[in-house]
């Protein structure tokens, strides 16, 4: 049996759980309303009440809404961050924080790291199976999108291969812009000290970069970077360049160690998969460095996350706990306002079965209404979300609709109709002639 | 031997807390006949009509229909005697405002078997016609008093009931239309072995019934 269902694909998996999930809806409607026409009266209700009824399944809406938005935005978030560190695949500094260090090198978030000195990148440079070591260097920016110093090959590998436009930089004081910036091809740019707003704009007077070439679209931070030779970063702060005096003029790789400024990060490219994990124990175990997959740490951190979550859905309980109850003082509420025509029914000696299917029918339409709106608001929510934080980050976002969500609202849907089920059985418990009398 | 009576009332009493709204000892109405019940307002005449219907929980004795006895039976056989059997127009008409005219002439098709839905439909929309409701779409909110009425009674009359108990039925309608309707109820419950059963104070129809009671506090007085 575990055999059979672990068998069969994803996508048959979640049909089959979805159908599960909806089967007490299912059975109960079928049970309630068998041989009946409620519709028409459980309509007619609904239209007529349909202010109470909007608002309670407005409520339900955001009720469901927040649970299901919270997923898909989470989900955005994990895959469009990996995403984004898709291209690093080792990353060595200076020993400190992995996240820190990550948060710099792949989100090109200002922090303070360390430097690796010139030996230590020469180690690097020189290890089995390093298909490029790049340095990175930050600290300037320009009009708010950060510069960095990098590498020609770091660049390629960044674009997949190809630029959209141009050339990759061929010497000092040439840039390559992130598919983001709206900067055309031979624009020129000056630099300021620092990023935000107490960049200094005249520190690097002087200074002047001129485009030479355009990323693809990378949904990541640096679709909105200034990319300039590392050696650029380097002059620009009156620092050695990275060559011995003699090859000043040099652009990328080899650097002399005498001369190298030093670097706070350097995004290694192994030949394979074994040799990254050499690679990482390698400069784990050295004392000036220390070596991560930004995947990986990212993966740590959202477990870590998870966690926390854990720890807060007690909380979560709770309130769903406070969902249910509203939702079945909701109906408990809308089946009063409908008491008279309820007593009416019986009276006229209609069958305790079709009151309670009139009464289940307009209490299950009003919830599922709620539960779709509610998925549709979550995940535009999500959406919303999505866009913002992408225009904060420029971390592409994708939101969609996952199963997880379609399997949540089901579940909730199939549970609230069963609990449609306690004010219709009140409904037949109420005295008639009262009712009439209302 | 005397036939069997179409209703057989022994012992009934309708107590609310200690007061006794309803005490009837005995009531007995030979099949085919029509009974008018009058008294002044509180008398108890709903009271009485509603444990007829067997819609009184509270209700203790014997309500016998054909010699079945209504009150021996449990909601659920009840509600399909009165489905069956009973037509009833209730005081202040009670119609489904959601509804409009002919859904609420024919709302037990709702509820009633397929085969039986498309008659009974029919035979609604010809009641309001005839009781002078053509328009089967228009809204109750929309209908005067006297058409509300009219639906009411088109609901009680579609199933085709031998049973018609009817609560003011023509209290809302000017002379003719009263007469018009009173003379529709008599005869729906023209049939042999039908019974109607209508409160009143309309002096005129009381005067067309077979045999009328007064209700006083609860309990029978002269007539
Ligand atoms: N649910 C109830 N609880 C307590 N008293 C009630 C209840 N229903 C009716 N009564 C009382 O029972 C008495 C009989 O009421 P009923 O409605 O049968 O009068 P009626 O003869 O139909 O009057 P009317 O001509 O005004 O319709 C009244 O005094 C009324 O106040
Ligand atoms: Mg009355």
């Amino acid at each position: 049996m575990r055999d059979l269902w672990d068998g069969l694909p994803a996508g048959v998996q979640d049909v089959a759980v979805l159908a599960l999930l909806l089967l007490p809806l299912l059975v109960t409607g079928l049970v309630v309303t068998r041989g009946f026409a409620p519709w028409p009266l459980a309509r007619a209700i609904l239209w007529r009440f349909r202010w109470p009824v909007l608002i309670f399944a407005l409520l339900i809406a955001v009720a469901v809404g927040t649970g299901i938005g919270l997923i898909a935005q989470e989900r955005a978030l994990r895959q469009g961050t990996a995403a984004a560190a898709d291209p690093f695949d080792l990353v060595i500094g200076a020993p400190g924080s992995e996240i820190t260090l990550l948060l710099a090198a792949v989100f090109l978030q200002p922090s303070d790291v360390s430097l690796l000195d010139g030996a230590a990148y020469e180690a690097i440079a020189q290890a089995r199976g390093v298909a490029f070591a790049a340095p990175l260097a930050f600290g300037d920016s320009v009009d708010g999108a950060p510069v960095v110093g990098t590498t020609a090959e770091f660049v390629t590998h960044l674009s997949g291969g190809a630029l959209a436009e141009g050339r990759i930089w061929a010497e000092h004081g040439e840039a390559v812009v992130g598919a983001g910036l709206g900067l055309p091809l031979g624009a020129g740019i000056e630099p300021a000290h620092g990023t935000g707003p107490s960049a200094e704009s005249d520190a690097h007077a002087g200074e002047h970069f001129t485009v030479t070439g355009r990323l693809p679209p990378t949904g990541t931070p640096w679709d909105r970077a200034v990319l300039v030779p590392v050696e650029t970063v380097w002059e620009v702060h009156g620092l050695a360049a990275g060559h011995a005096p003699e090859r000043a003029e040099q652009v990328g790789p080899p650097f002399d160690a005498a001369y190298f400024p030093g670097t706070p990060a350097v995004v290694v490219r192994p030949e394979s998969l074994a040799a990254a994990y050499a690679l990482r124990s390698q400069f784990n175990g050295e004392p000036g460095t220390m070596a991560f997959f930004p995947g990986a740490v990212l993966s740590q951190f959202y477990g870590i996350m998870g966690d926390v979550r854990a720890a807060m859905s007690l909380m979560a309980l709770v309130s769903q706990g406070l969902v249910a109850v509203s939702v079945l003082l909701g109906l408990f509420i809308l089946s009063r306002l409908t008491r008279r025509q309820m007593a009416l029914l019986r009276a006229l000696g209609a069958p305790a079965r079709f009151v309670l299917a009139v009464v289940w029918c307009h209490g299950t339409a009003l919830l599922a209404a709620g539960t779709v709106l509610g998925v549709a608001l979550g995940w535009g929510a999500a959406a919303v979300l999505s866009r913002i934080i992408g225009a904060r980050t420029e971390i592409l976002l994708h939101t969609s609709l996952g199963w997880t969500e379609v399997h949540l609202a089901a579940a909730f849907l199939s549970l609230a109709s069963l609990a449609a089920l306690l004010p219709a059985a009140a409904a037949l418990r109420a005295p008639v002639i009262e009712g009439l009398r209302a | 031997m005397a036939e069997t009576p179409a209703l057989s009332v022994r012992d009934l009493v309708v107590r609310e807390g200690e007061r006794v709204l309803l005490s009837l000892p005995a009531l007995d109405l030979a099949p085919g006949t029509t009974l008018g019940i009058r008294g002044p307002s509180g008398a108890g005449k709903s009271t009485l009509l509603f444990a007829l219907a067997g819609l009184d929980a509270r209700a203790t004795g014997q309500v016998l229909w054909g010699g079945l006895d209504l009150l021996a039976l449990r909601g659920g056989g009840r509600a399909a005697f009165r489905a069956r059997r009973m037509g009833i127009v209730f005081q202040d008409f009670l119609l489904f405002d959601e509804l409009d005219a002919l859904g609420n002439a024919s709302v037990s098709t709702l509820y009633r078997t397929r085969g039986d839905r498309a008659p009974l439909k029919a035979r609604a929309g010809a009641l309001l016609e005839r009781l002078g409701v053509p328009d089967g779409r228009r809204a109750v909110p929309t209908l005067s008093g006297g058409e509300r009425q009219r639906v009411a009674v088109a609901r009680a009359l579609a199933h085709g009931p031998d049973i018609l108990l009817a609560d003011e039925p023509t209290a809302n309608l000017h002379r003719e239309a009263a007469e018009a309707l009173a003379g529709d109820l008599l005869a729906a419950a023209a049939g042999p072995g039908k019974v109607l059963v209508a409160v009143s104070h309309d002096e005129a129809l009381l005067a067309r019934m077979d045999r009328v009671i007064a209700l006083k506090d609860g309990t029978l007085a002269d007539a």
